[in-house]
């Protein structure tokens, strides 16, 4: 009887706690959504109104193009300047490891010191950046880095790869290991230089793995926080803004909980429509490695 | 009550965690226990509501009070509604007059304590402006407590005399002091709009006194468009401050608290903030000479050109609390001149007729008063004004044009946009 | 070179000389690759090392001059912000947060994953399949309605109130990877043990635990890692300030002293430090720990 009933017992647990904190929420959410409501007082059902007014929100629907803004910089500034980086140290030059184990510190940081270190690093008074730009002259260049809607937002992005940068690295780092040693040693026989091996056989070995970290960078993408909220909190003129900021300030500071759930089921939709996008195509692709 | 609503949820340390917040329940026996939420006033106010609290308890065997203080943003946001739907919930709370206030009413957390104040004698304590937007149809929900012109421009004196520059009465006067500011070389105006709600407040008494008070209230409530010519013609004057190189170009990358820093620092002539500049000032930098005018007139605008921009508060009884006639007791005694006393020693400028200690209170306090006292109109802020999402929009749009990112059109075009969908 | 002093530049040029051309190609790849790599690094740790500096100095000279060096390593700005900034009480809370997630995570993952892999049962499909939903549900699908439950159940402003989300948030992501850990061990191991009269609890207790420690280690950094930096539902659901962990605590305080520099600087200082001293000693285990826990 219990040898019945024990893979429940273990697996009970988790799923309580899982249900609990995590599925009866997302249905909530998603009863939530066909009311028009503030949280706390009357609930009065609409049906799809609000999914019809998130479809003309213009600043939700511009938080959408920032997140792809963001998304598309930091596979570049992140995925492949790690890739870039990974190639690098792995020219078996002396002391690569220390870089690499330098190189990843920044990952190690909590994302608020990030964001307010660099939140410095940009002040347009005192910042490091304009400071320097004055020291060598070039004056023009100065900006008010996040207080400027062109600018605001990449200066967020080059913060996300300094900080990813490391850590995709390390990631591309360990790949490129695995690879055989008399691959290369044909190569460099052969008479070819660094910039043959890289792309002719280290990108094209981990190439798997390189598109497990795209994928991952896509959808940790969607996570985002912290760093916009602490650097700009979607400003200015919400040319920073992106779904998580707004959705906070539609909840909590505009009180529309119902029309924020309907939000949040959009966003579900569209990370769950990505998420099986991205199986699909890994499928399709040599899932080999790793 | 030095913040309000910044739009954000930028959370701030509630300083001392001196009244262990509401989870507090320790006190057994029979004892009646009254609830009073705010958002924290600082520690030293804290001191006075504590010891005006023993000396309700002391006078009134059997009751207790309990304190609720939470951080400011958070209070104006989630705090306070998650407060009155739970358990616990407060007897007596803070809540700013006008749009806020009848949110509550509407909710049924607010109750009708008319008769309660004239037969305690309390309602008499406070002059008849006093009660601005806490009455609906003849019946009164709110009990005062302070007053806050949000809105006049502070400039540095020591700036101004050596410019030869007087006190702006007309915008004209206003954009020429300006001009000799630049030329010397100084940032005129700083202000720091990274929540919106710092050039929200002062473009929002420029577009009052523009396009009136009516076009502005009806415009936020959505009763009529934003984009009409006097609206443009607002902005435009809003456009000059930007290209001509007037106020501070990070204007929209810095907070409100850092713009102050700029002004008490002497790095900008000017700053258009609140009447809670003043302690700040004080404090920070005692040294410097500091005066204030009200927006200058603008000709041919629609609006009371001597208009204040401004904002009343006070406490609210709990329509669902069974203590009413404990929480008018309390608020008695917090404005009786005693108290008023102690409340002016912590550096507030209590509201009641006769609370107003003007030998112990600073100058400028005194006049900021005395201007909302005797504002012929007084201007409701966009952010406490009014519907928070429609106020967001608004203030976003001040923010494009007084940063120069579009122009007065554009702006308003897109202001339209975003609000369209939130007419019903 | 005109200008270097004689008998150096003579010794460069011998140099030069003395080395073949191919030998001479390889001398200036190395220069520019450390070259790069050290240009690289600074721009890295330049920040850090900007913000360290700035700890020590006075709010005037940050603002006035802010690349000067700091007059004196002067850790008066540390012990203020250490002090006014209660980061004492929030680095505790901080610790107990992460350290009870942590066991809770470890323990219910590596007993489902137990279940899930070596115990066949009715419904296990099923159950994966949520757990592989909840891998990818962001916090912001179900942020909205766990606050307004928390909410009703008096779970906000508690340490209970944080644990929870953090375990179900970091319970999907083990469950996965001690599973596949499992499933890689093979079937006979159990089964003998089974022979020897095991119960379930037993050959899980002795067998399956000790077998998933370096896992658990893997896991266990990833989880620790992403609980102790957690910012927007600790965010939401403390109000408290004797109960905010460091994210929250440091929100806190910067919006407080927003333009008091050296103690901000100082405060971040302080935060980042003892987690850099942990990834120097720890490096090797923390980059498996955070690489292997994303990639799976």
């Amino acid at each position: 009887m219990l040898r019945k009933a024990s893979p429940y017992l273990f697996a009970l647990p988790a799923v309580l706690v899982f249900a609990f904190t995590i599925l009866v929420p997302i249905v909530m959410t998603f009863a939530f959504s066909f009311y028009d409501w503030n949280g706390y007082g009357e609930m009065r059902f609409i049906g799809l109104d609000n999914y019809d007014r998130a479809l003309h929100d213009r600043i939700y629907l511009s938080s959408y193009t920032h997140i792809f803004i963001y998304i598309a910089a930091t596979v570049v500034l992140e995925v492949l300047v790690g890739l870039g980086l990974a190639g690098l140290i792995t020219m078996g030059r002396k002391g690569s490891s220390l870089f690499r184990v330098a190189l990843f510190t920044p990952v190690m940081l909590p994302m608020i010191v990030v964001s307010f270190l660099w939140r410095f690093v940009y002040n347009s008074d005192f910042g490091l950046i304009n400071t320097v730009l004055r020291a060598v002259g070039l004056d023009s260049w100065t900006q008010v880095w996040l207080g400027n809607p062109d600018t605001a937002l990449l200066a967020i992005c080059f913060v996300s790869g300094w900080v990813y940068a490391g850590f995709y690295m390390t990631i591309f780092y360990s790949g490129i290991q695995r690879i055989s040693k008399d691959v290369y040693e044909s190569a460099y026989l052969d008479g070819a230089h660094e910039g043959h091996i890289f792309f002719r056989i280290k990108v094209p070995m981990i190439r798997g793995l390189v598109k497990t970290g795209i994928m991952l960078c896509v959808l940790t993408g969607f996570q985002s926080f912290d760093l916009f909220y602490v650097m700009t909190n979607g400003g200015p003129y919400n040319s920073t803004e992106i779904v998580p900021t707004y959705l906070v300030k539609v909840v909590f500071s505009h009180m529309s909980t119902g029309y924020g759930s309907a939000l949040a089921v959009i966003l579900t939709l569209v990370i769950a429509a990505l998420g099986l996008l991205a199986n699909k195509l890994g499928r399709k692709g040599d899932a080999l490695e790793y | 009550m030095k913040k309000w609503i910044t739009g954000s949820m930028a959370l701030m340390v509630v300083g001392s965690v001196v009244a262990g917040c509401g989870n507090n329940e320790e006190s057994g026996g029979e004892d009646k226990v009254l609830r009073i939420a705010m958002g924290s006033p600082g520690e030293a106010m804290i001191a006075v509501w504590e010891e005006i609290a023993d000396e309700f308890e002391s006078a009134n065997p059997g009751v207790t009070v309990e304190y609720t203080f939470q951080d400011d943003d958070t209070y104006q946001t989630v705090g306070l509604p998650n407060l009155l739907s739970g358990n616990n919930a407060p007897d007596l709370y803070f809540e700013w007059a006008g749009e806020r206030l009848y949110n509550r009413i509407n909710d049924g957390f607010a109750a009708d304590i008319t008769t309660q104040l004239e037969e305690s004698g309390l309602g008499d304590m406070f002059a008849e402006g006093s009660y601005n937007g806490m009455t609906v149809d003849g019946k009164t929900y709110m009990i005062p407590t302070a007053g806050d012109v949000t809105n006049v421009i502070f400039y540095n004196k020591q700036v101004f005399d050596e410019l030869g520059i007087g006190e702006p009465q007309t915008w004209a006067e206003f954009l020429a002091a300006c001009e000799a500011v630049k030329a010397s070389g100084m940032t005129p105006i700083t202000v720091g709009n990274l929540d919106l709600w710092t050039a929200g407040n002062w473009i929002g008494h420029l577009l009052s006194r523009v396009v009136g008070e009516d076009a502005y209230s009806n415009a936020l409530q959505l009763e009529e468009p934003f984009q009409s010519d006097d609206f443009v013609q607002a902005y435009t004057l809003v456009q000059e401050l930007w290209d001509r190189g007037y106020v501070n170009d990070n204007i929209n990358a810095i907070s409100d608290s850092e713009s102050d820093m700029l002004f008490l620092n002497g790095q900008a002539a000017m700053h258009p903030i609140g009447s809670w500049l003043v302690p700040t000032a004080l404090e920070e930098a005692p040294e410097l000479e500091m005066g204030y005018f009200n927006l200058p007139t603008i000709e041919g605008g629609k609006g009371d050109q001597g208009s204040v921009i401004g904002v009343l508060n006070g406490m609210v009884v709990n329509a669902k609390s069974s203590m009413t006639d404990e929480a008018i007791a309390f608020m008695q005694l917090y404005s009786s001149d005693e108290s008023s006393a102690k409340l002016s020693a912590a550096g507030a400028v209590p509201i009641t007729t006769t609370g107003l200690d003007r030998d112990n209170t600073p100058e400028l306090s005194i006049r900021l008063n005395d201007l909302l006292a005797e504002a012929p109109t007084v201007v409701a802020p966009p952010d406490t004004g009014y519907s928070i999402e429609v106020a967001n929009a608004l203030n976003t749009a001040t923010s494009q044009v007084i940063g120069g990112a579009k122009s007065p059109a554009d702006a308003l075009k897109q202001l339209e946009e975003t609000v369209a969908p939130l007419k019903k | 070179m005109a200008s270097l002093p004689t008998d150096l530049n003579h010794r460069l040029t011998s140099f030069d000389q003395g080395l073949t051309s191919a030998k001479r190609r390889k001398w200036r790849s190395h220069t520019l690759y450390y070259l790069v790599m050290v240009a690289i690094s600074c721009g890295t740790f330049y920040p850090l090392i900007w913000l360290l500096l700035s700890s020590f100095r006075e709010n005037r000279d940050i603002f006035m001059a802010p690349f000067a060096l700091p007059e004196q390593l002067n850790f008066h700005n540390w012990a203020e912000a250490w002090r006014i900034g209660n980061m004492s009480t929030y680095a505790k809370n901080s610790v107990l947060v992460t350290s009870v997630t942590l066991i809770c995570i470890l323990l219910f993952a590596s007993l489902a994953a137990f279940a899930l892999s070596k115990l066949k049962f009715r419904g296990s499909g099923l159950l994966m399949l949520l757990f592989a939903f909840g891998l990818f549900m962001p916090l912001q699908s179900f942020f909205i309605a766990q606050s307004y439950i928390f909410e009703q159940l008096h779970l906000k402003d508690s340490y209970m109130g944080l644990i929870l989300p953090y375990t179900g948030v970091g319970l999907p992501l083990a469950i996965f990877l001690l599973k596949a850990y499992l499933d890689s061990i093979p079937k006979d191991l159990m089964e003998a043990a089974r022979m020897d009269g095991c119960g379930d609890f037993t050959l899980f207790s002795r067998i399956v635990l000790p077998l998933l420690m370096p896992s658990l280690a893997t896991v266990g950094i990833f989880s620790a890692l992403n609980t102790w930096n957690e910012l927007l539902l600790a965010m939401l659901y403390i109000q408290t300030d004797a109960l905010k962990t460091i994210p929250v605590g440091l929100l806190a305080f910067s919006s407080r002293y927003m333009t008091d520099y050296k103690l901000l600087f100082s405060a971040l200082a302080l935060i980042t430090l003892p987690m850099i001293v942990v990834y120097v000693f720890f490096h090797r285990y923390i980059v498996a720990g955070l690489t292997e826990g994303a990639i799976k």
